[in-house]
């Protein structure tokens, strides 16, 4: 039967010290998932911009926001324009409809540059007189480039109205 | 080599050099284990698919959102001169053919529309559409495409921009107003 001697383990011979564990391999397989992970960081830098739907059926480019019928919340909308045609009422530039206010225009300050600033300004002001309207709308004509409607989207989203509606003047039908 | 001392009758003997001492690792691994987890926990999949495009222009915005989490996401890329459907690029034509010609909208719907049924049940609400565009292409162009995945069932919609907070800013004084 073995006897316990505490004193036994100081005398026993032939330890060896503790040996470190091997890191390389670990180390080799972090240095190739660091770089990697990294490029894909680097890359996903870009911004988005959500869209909201109109229930009236008038989001998406689906009509020409008058369907649906029935009762429909009035909205701020902003017409985006570029071509030039008085006959139809179209002129190159923005126009705001506010329910309850006048029509507010603002023409191009030159040609192919819009008049952001009045619109920022002006949705300022809108903002202040309707502090819990978040929804807008965005009329966009086919012929205005997309960079002249994600700046007006951007705007509204930065003034407050959170929740932006994208219009198409003309009606298309898939189904 | 054994030197000779001043004295006579003596040897100086060189001392044995000291071991090189292990460069120990184990700091830097934990560093490199800290960087790894936070990386891996903010690195998502879907991002890679709306990665910024090297020949397109991108419109910039102020505000910014982040992409809904778990999203089926569909990229659809816009350039001057052609149209790529889905992560596998495929080409449907030129961004004119989505308003002149009716075989390629008839094409962009069909894929939707199978992109869409390929999102399992419980994902389809979180079915979206990213459209990366050049800031040149046309809103008529652009409301086409919306208009097709709101048609086929994409609930979610995002426009693919690069933030830049100071865009009025360079647009106002630009204008010299």
């Amino acid at each position: 039967m073995a006897v316990y001697r505490p004193s036994q383990a100081r005398q026993q011979k032939g330890q060896t010290a503790p040996q470190e564990p091997n890191l390389i391999p670990i180390m080799n397989l972090f240095l190739t998932i660091i770089p990697f992970l990294l490029l894909m960081v680097t890359i996903s830098q870009v911004a988005l911009v959500a869209l909201n739907f109109s229930s009236d059926g008038g989001g998406g480019g689906e009509g020409g926001g008058d369907g649906g019928g029935g009762d429909k919340a009035k909205q701020i909308e902003i017409h985006l324009m570029l071509t030039d045609n008085q006959a139809l009422g179209l002129f190159p530039g923005m126009e705001v409809r506010e329910p309850g206010t006048d029509t507010v225009r603002l023409p191009w300050v030159r040609e192919n540059i819009y008049d952001f600033d009045g619109l920022n300004t002006l949705l300022k002001a809108m903002k202040e007189r309707n502090t819990s309207t978040e929804e807008i709308s965005i009329v966009a004509h086919n012929d205005v480039i997309y960079d002249t409607l994600i700046r007006t989207i951007d705007l509204c989203k930065d003034n407050g109205f959170s929740t932006v509606h994208y219009k198409s003047p003309r009606s298309t039908y898939y189904y | 080599m054994a030197l000779r001392s001043s004295k006579p009758g003596t040897r100086v003997v060189r001392k044995k050099a000291d071991d090189v001492q292990g460069l120990s690792i184990t700091s830097l691994l934990d560093v490199l284990t800290i960087i790894l987890v936070f990386l891996i926990k903010n690195v998502s999949m879907e991002a890679v698919k709306i990665s910024e495009l090297p020949d397109m222009i991108y419109p910039t915005t102020i505000t910014t959102e982040n992409l809904m989490e778990n999203a089926a996401v569909t990229p659809v890329k816009i350039y001057t001169d052609r149209v790529l459907l889905g992560n596998d690029n495929q080409l449907l034509g030129s961004p004119a053919d989505l308003t002149e010609n009716p075989q390629v909208r008839s094409d962009m719907v069909n894929y939707l529309r199978y992109e869409f049924n390929v999102i399992p049940e419980d994902k389809k609400d979180d079915a979206c559409l990213i459209v990366q565009s050049d800031s040149n292409i046309p809103c008529g162009y652009i409301t086409e495409i919306v208009g097709a995945a709101v048609g086929t069932g994409f609930a979610n919609i995002y426009f693919a921009t690069l933030e830049d907070e100071q865009w009025l800013q360079h647009h106002v004084s630009s204008t010299g107003k």
